[in-house]
């Protein structure tokens, strides 16, 4: 078992410093951080230069990503323009610690990504418990009772729900349950943000305001596991041994719950898995439309900055989870399935 | 094993939630220096929140380093200046004790001398009293070299010296007479580099540092101005300031909430719900939409904004038509802004305008718009020599389409707008091009591929200001600041020369005598006109929302929360 | 009681046998689809949107006031008659106008005969990058499969907004308008086409590998070999068309998913630029007044579930058809 959580997480490094290159190489192409600093009145040339030698954004493509990885406190750069290099460089690089500082906000980027992650978490966690709670209930009972009403018109709208562009649903039930409800005089849910500033920070408000955002969320996606669950049952209640314990007299129920669901959720397990390290990344849309500060509005307003110390950091930080979350699936999977053995 | 499954899961759940509630912050580096004092019940003075929609976050709250406008707006909670502006655009003083003036004085006889005298009771919100060297080390912070500041102007190409005569006096000495100081010297204006940094504050990070651009201060100033004091900046989600009792004119509010929404159809819906007292920048056909509820207002304020069209006429890049006068004009005629304006827009609120400086009183002018007339348009095309030669639907000369690049930013009321103008034109034989780029390349300069500065393009659409209330702008018509690759600097991305022009720009930059001035743009004004520079599409005040829920809101164009301290919550 | 029991006697005789012929594989998959009912349904759904948008420009026509003259076709869909703006639905334009006075009806039309282009295309380059990719991987194997796989895998992390993103700035800058059967189009259709397609075949990829590396090792591909027949005709003639099933369900929902990106990307301000509609970006333009003017994006929204949905029911249907393992039962 060690040996190989050892020899995955060996094997996960080559990826991590294969997608570092890639996403870098990516990079630019985006164009210059510097350039959109400007406003309506640019900045002049000259300060532009001394800007971009201070980011060390002067130096080639390669240079600029040895320096993200390894520093530069060991070289002297060139930082007033004259051609001759004077002042040791101030960083030491992600192998050993320094993710590096924000082009837009010179703020630390793990400070900034410390900032906006555990936002990002409770919306993400809460939501991802809910589509999983939904998903396995809607499946399995689609499943059990298949092509009855239930079942076709939950597929109906799970088809639906997946088809809808999320930012037109957000907004959508924004429009009901906050604006319109409000309206009425029916009890109604706040429109924006993450509390109210008159109440302050609880976990009362910070659920309040999560209701509607977790339910965009959600929506969109139990749509799609929900029918991968119950694909998954269909095809496990159709196995021989469903079979036997029924005619061993097991009741329904038991066999649904110790038989049909562990075996059917395996798959849904490999799914989830594989889909947790993009919680990290947050719903960009979603966020964006209630004002969720949370990683997706980190992430595109620095994309269109091209703040690539900060993108950088996030995509790394996601790339990191995903070989770990990898590793762990395939452990809870050997443990949930006696047949498999690692090795 | 599913059950602790969900236990671990609840866990995470509940630990995160916590986290959340707790962190995330960026907390003040010194708590405030006082205390709201206690009145006999023990209650505070003040009450009540006032929250206020951006719908971008600002980058910086230093004024050296920003030239965002939802930067500069905060500073009139946080970081007055000498002297704001009212809701009439006049100045009103804050720091200083009068404005400076011929007849006190404070403008010297020959205009190349400054003298401001600051109010004797003045602190910074640590109890510091504010003084003439904090202008002096503001205006050496601007011109060093070590730091990278957005801008120096006006410092580095018009000001000879800034000194402190006494603590209360600040000399500021230039080199020609400049007509627009009074929103350009430590003025309250929303643009870059207007505001007076506390230099007990941030000289000794200057030393340590040798710059200031990395100082906590410009991310965390919790030491400020104003009736209220920054409290704490939670990046993506909202900045919060508090009330200063310690001002000369303590606010009546507690606190001010500044909440960050980015999505404007998640902001229009804030508002109607009441979820918050102000909105910023909407569009005249939200008005209806906004009001329906009764408890919301719509003002408008003017701004100094004209939306209007820059025809490229630079010999190097223009069309070959662009450069003929009537072929201008006739695009003018043959455009119907006032269609436009009456079923896209609101009439009353944006009218159309007939030259840059109509929504920036009293430097206005009289000048009729171009009207709309088709045939006229025909007639003077026809007259240049463009017809349509091949039927191909749209005019012609010497084998080159009379096909216009007509590109804008990416706004969804700007891209409606050049569809219908598409179809205006087509009746009189032009034929258009259209461009969209998005808001950070629209504006960039020559060396960063902006496609106005590189002269692609024949008609620019977008929306100007001088120096409100200032009508400044010199720089974007004089001849030596015509863009291209010697000079990438160069803010005359239209390719206009005019020697007249040059002199009549250069005499008002330095006629410190208002009636002068104002003859001065009467003559600018209609050369322009006549040279068919700028064609006026309507005028474009800052529409903003306020909710009955919070009163005495009265909103500057130059300053909007000039009057801060007067807000109170109906409760 | 005789004659019942001579009757059905007689009628058991008279009855033939079935045939005994197997059918094909490609029968009984058409077979297996016809069954599925909402794959039926869905494939109705479609022929009727392909018909709309083909045909439907032939209807749309009328009397364009601000030019003063009779238009029809996609000269109809651009009229904009701004004293007309956000009319609902009524006897001139059934669907209503739009924000500038444009014929909904129309837009519909024309903005799905791009929106499907794309789709299809987008569709068309994924196929082909993840089956070309996911091929030589598993036919080469060693360093060229690592190499292809790290890449592949490399490509999953990254978030797909980002690549979206990242496409938007490395493809665009100034491609020309081009002549799609009649249609000016904008270059900026291309990019959207090789965006989506870009950021979506990696999927694809790993499943034509695995069958390709199951395939790879069977008799007749060593035939193929041991007589001489180059590695492109080998992969594309034989190995490649046993792993259509695959490719068609892939190609399939890729359309959908496409369609979808499309309306994605639009909100976020990369789509098709210009004023050529599209149903994502006519979705885009509606979303400041979801509460007041609902048939902005009713219609054009109504016209993407549709599509989407039957395409996805026809790939469920598709998918049970050719997929010799699935033990869904009827």
């Amino acid at each position: 078992m060690s040996t190989y959580i050892l020899r995955r997480l060996g094997q996960g490094i080559p990826q991590l410093f294969i997608i570092s290159i890639i996403l870098f190489m990516l990079m630019q192409a985006f164009g210059d951080p510097v350039a959109t600093l400007g406003a309506r009145t640019p900045t002049k040339q000259a300060d532009k230069e001394r800007l971009r030698r201070m980011l060390g954004l002067d130096q080639p493509a390669y240079v600029q990503y040895l320096t993200w990885l390894v520093g530069n406190d060991w070289r002297k750069m060139d930082l007033d323009g004259d051609g001759t290099p004077e002042t040791y460089g101030q960083r030491r690089g992600i192998l050993r610690g320094d993710w590096g500082n924000s082009l837009v906000t010179r703020r630390p980027v793990l400070e900034m990504i410390g900032d906006r992650l555990p936002n990002t978490l409770i919306l993400m966690i809460t939501a991802e418990v809910v589509i999983i709670t939904s998903s396995l209930a809607i499946g399995l009972y689609s499943a059990l009772r298949p092509y009855s009403l239930f079942d076709n018109l939950i597929t109906g709208l799970s088809f639906v729900g997946y088809s809808m562009p999320v930012f037109w649903l957000a907004l959508m039930l924004m429009y009901i349950f906050a604006v319109n409800f409000r309206r009425w005089g029916l009890p109604y849910l706040p429109t924006v943000g993450m509390f109210d500033p008159e109440v302050g920070k609880t976990p009362a408000e910070l659920i309040k305001h999560m209701i509607l955002p977790v339910t965009t969320l959600a929506i969109i996606s139990i749509a799609g596991y929900s029918r991968f669950v119950r694909s998954s049952v269909l095809e496990v209640l159709s196995q021989d041994y469903i079979r036997t314990a029924r005619a061993k007299g097991v009741r329904s129920f038991q066999v649904v719950l110790r038989h049909a669901l562990p075996n059917a959720a395996l798959p849904f397990i490999t799914l989830i898995g594989l889909d947790i390290p993009f919680l990290l990344a947050g719903a960009v849309v979603t966020e964006r439309i209630f004002a969720w500060p949370g990683m997706g509005r980190l992430f595109i307003d620095h994309t269109a900055r091209a703040d690539f110390p900060v993108l950088m950091g996030i995509l790394i930080l996601i790339s990191i989870a995903v070989v770990i979350f990898q590793i762990i699936t395939d452990v809870i999977y050997s443990f949930v399935d006696p047949r498999i053995r690692l090795g | 094993m599913k059950r602790n499954l969900y236990l671990l899961l609840s866990l995470v759940v509940s630990a995160s939630i916590i986290l959340a509630a707790c962190g995330g912050a960026v907390p003040a580096t010194e708590p405030p220096a006082a205390e709201p004092p206690a009145n006999e019940s023990g209650a505070s003075a003040f009450s009540g929140t006032a929250t206020i929609t951006f719908t971008q976050e600002p980058d910086n709250l230093n004024p050296l380093y920003t030239t965002m406008f939802f930067s500069g707006i905060t500073r009139d909670f946080w970081l007055k200046a000498l002297w704001s502006f009212d809701e009439n655009n006049q100045p009103v003083p804050e720091l200083a004790a009068e404005i400076p003036s011929a007849e006190n004085g404070g403008v010297s006889a020959d205009g190349k001398t400054l003298t401001i005298k600051l109010r004797e009771d003045i602190n910074w919100s640590d109890g510091t009293p504010i003084t003439a060297d904090d202008f002096v080390f503001t205006y050496e912070m601007i011109m060093s070299d070590k730091n990278i500041v957005q801008t120096r102007y006006p410092y580095e190409d018009y000001v000879e010296s800034v000194e402190a005569q006494d603590p209360q006096t600040i000399v500021v000495h230039f080199k020609e007479p400049f007509a627009a100081w009074l929103t350009n010297i430590f003025s309250g204006s929303p643009s870059a580099g207007q505001g007076v940094l506390p230099k007990h504050v941030l000289q000794p990070v200057f030393d340590a540092e040798g710059t200031i651009d990395n100082a906590e201060w410009n991310k965390a100033p919790t030491v400020g101005a104003g009736p209220f004091v920054f409290s704490e900046w939670e990046s993506g989600s909202h900045i919060i300031f508090k009330a200063n009792p310690n001002w000369s004119t303590p606010p009546k509010l507690e606190q001010i909430f500044i909440r960050i929404v980015p999505d404007d159809a998640a902001q229009e819906a804030a508002i109607i719900a009441g979820d918050t007292d102000i909105g910023v920048f909407l569009s005249s056909d939200q008005i209806e939409k906004l009001e329906a509820g009764g408890n919301v207002k719509v003002v408008a304020v003017a701004s100094g904004y004209t939306e209007g069209w820059y025809p490229n006429v630079n010999p190097e890049t223009a069309h070959p038509a662009m450069l003929d006068v009537n072929v201008r004009k006739a695009i003018a005629l043959a455009t119907d802004r006032f269609t436009i304006v009456k079923d896209l827009l609101d009439e009353s609120i944006n009218p159309v305008s007939a030259s840059f400086w109509d929504n920036n009183p009293p430097y206005n002018s009289d000048l009729k718009p171009y009207p709309y007339d088709p045939e006229e348009a025909k007639r003077l095309l026809d007259a240049a020599g463009w017809v349509d030669s091949n039927g191909d639907g749209t005019r012609d000369k010497d084998g080159v389409e009379l096909v216009l690049r007509y590109i804008t930013n990416d706004r969804e009321l700007r891209k409606n707008v050049q569809a219908v103008v598409t179809q205006q034109w087509s009746l009189v034989g032009i034929g258009a091009d259209l461009q969209n780029y998005s808001s950070d390349m629209y504006f960039n300069g020559y060396n960063d591929n902006g496609p106005q500065a590189q002269g692609l393009y024949d008609i620019a659409e977008y929306s100007d200001v001088g120096s409100f209330p200032d009508p400044e702008s010199s720089s974007d018509w004089l001849c030596d600041q015509i863009s291209s690759a010697d000079n990438p600097d160069g803010l005359n991305w239209q390719g206009y020369c005019n020697p007249k022009m040059d002199e009549l720009l250069k005499e008002q930059a330095t006629t410190l005598d208002t009636a002068k001035r104002i003859d001065f743009y009467k003559q600018i004004q209609q050369l322009m006109y006549d040279e068919v520079i700028f064609i006026g599409m309507w005028k474009d005040p800052d529409l903003w929302s306020v909710n009955s829920r919070l009163q005495n809101v009265t909103l500057s164009g130059a300053s909007p929360f000039w009057n801060a301290q007067e807000w109170e919550t109906a409760q | 009681m005789a004659d019942t029991v001579s009757t059905t006697l007689s009628k058991e005789t008279i009855i033939k046998p079935p045939s005994s012929a197997p059918l094909s594989p490609l029968r009984l998959g058409v077979r297996r689809f016809r069954r599925h009912r909402m794959a039926m349904i869905g494939l109705g759904l479609l022929l009727l949107l392909i018909l709309y948008i083909s045909f439907g420009g032939f209807v749309s026509r009328g009397y364009c006031s601000p030019i003063k003259q009779n238009v029809s076709g996609e000269a109809w869909a651009n009229c904009n008659d701004t004293s007309l703006k956000l009319n609902p639905p009524s006897a001139s334009h059934i669907f209503g106008t739009d924000v500038i006075g444009r014929d909904i009806f129309a837009r519909t039309i024309y903005g799905g005969q791009i929106s499907v282009l794309i789709g299809i295309s987008a569709a068309v380059v994924e196929v082909i990058l993840g089956a070309v990719i996911g091929s030589l991987a598993a036919y080469y194997g060693g360093w060229v499969d690592s190499v292809l796989m790290r890449f592949t895998e490399a490509m999953l992390n990254i978030p797909s907004l980002f690549l979206l993103i990242i496409g938007a700035h490395f493809f665009s800058g100034g491609l020309p308008t081009f002549n799609f059967f009649g249609r000016e189009l904008t270059g900026s259709v291309i990019v959207i086409i090789l965006i989506i397609g870009v950021t979506s075949w990696m999927y694809l990829a790993r499943i034509v590998r695995a069958n390709v590396l199951s395939l790879r090792e069977r008799d007749y591909i060593s035939a193929a070999r041991a007589l001489g027949a180059s590695d492109g005709r080998i992969i594309f003639l034989h190995l490649l068309p046993n792993t259509i099933a695959p490719l068609i369900v892939s190609a399939t929902l890729g359309v959908a998913n496409a369609i979808l990106a499309e309306a994605y990307v639009s909100f976020l301000g990369l789509g098709v630029q210009g004023a050529t509609a599209t149903w994502g970006n006519m979705l885009d333009g509606a979303y400041q007044y979801l509460d007041t003017a609902p048939w902005l994006w009713f219609f054009p929204g109504t016209m993407i579930l549709l599509t989407v949905l039957g395409i996805n029911f026809v790939g469920d249907g598709l998918r049970d058809a050719l997929d010799p393992y699935s033990t869904r039962h009827l």
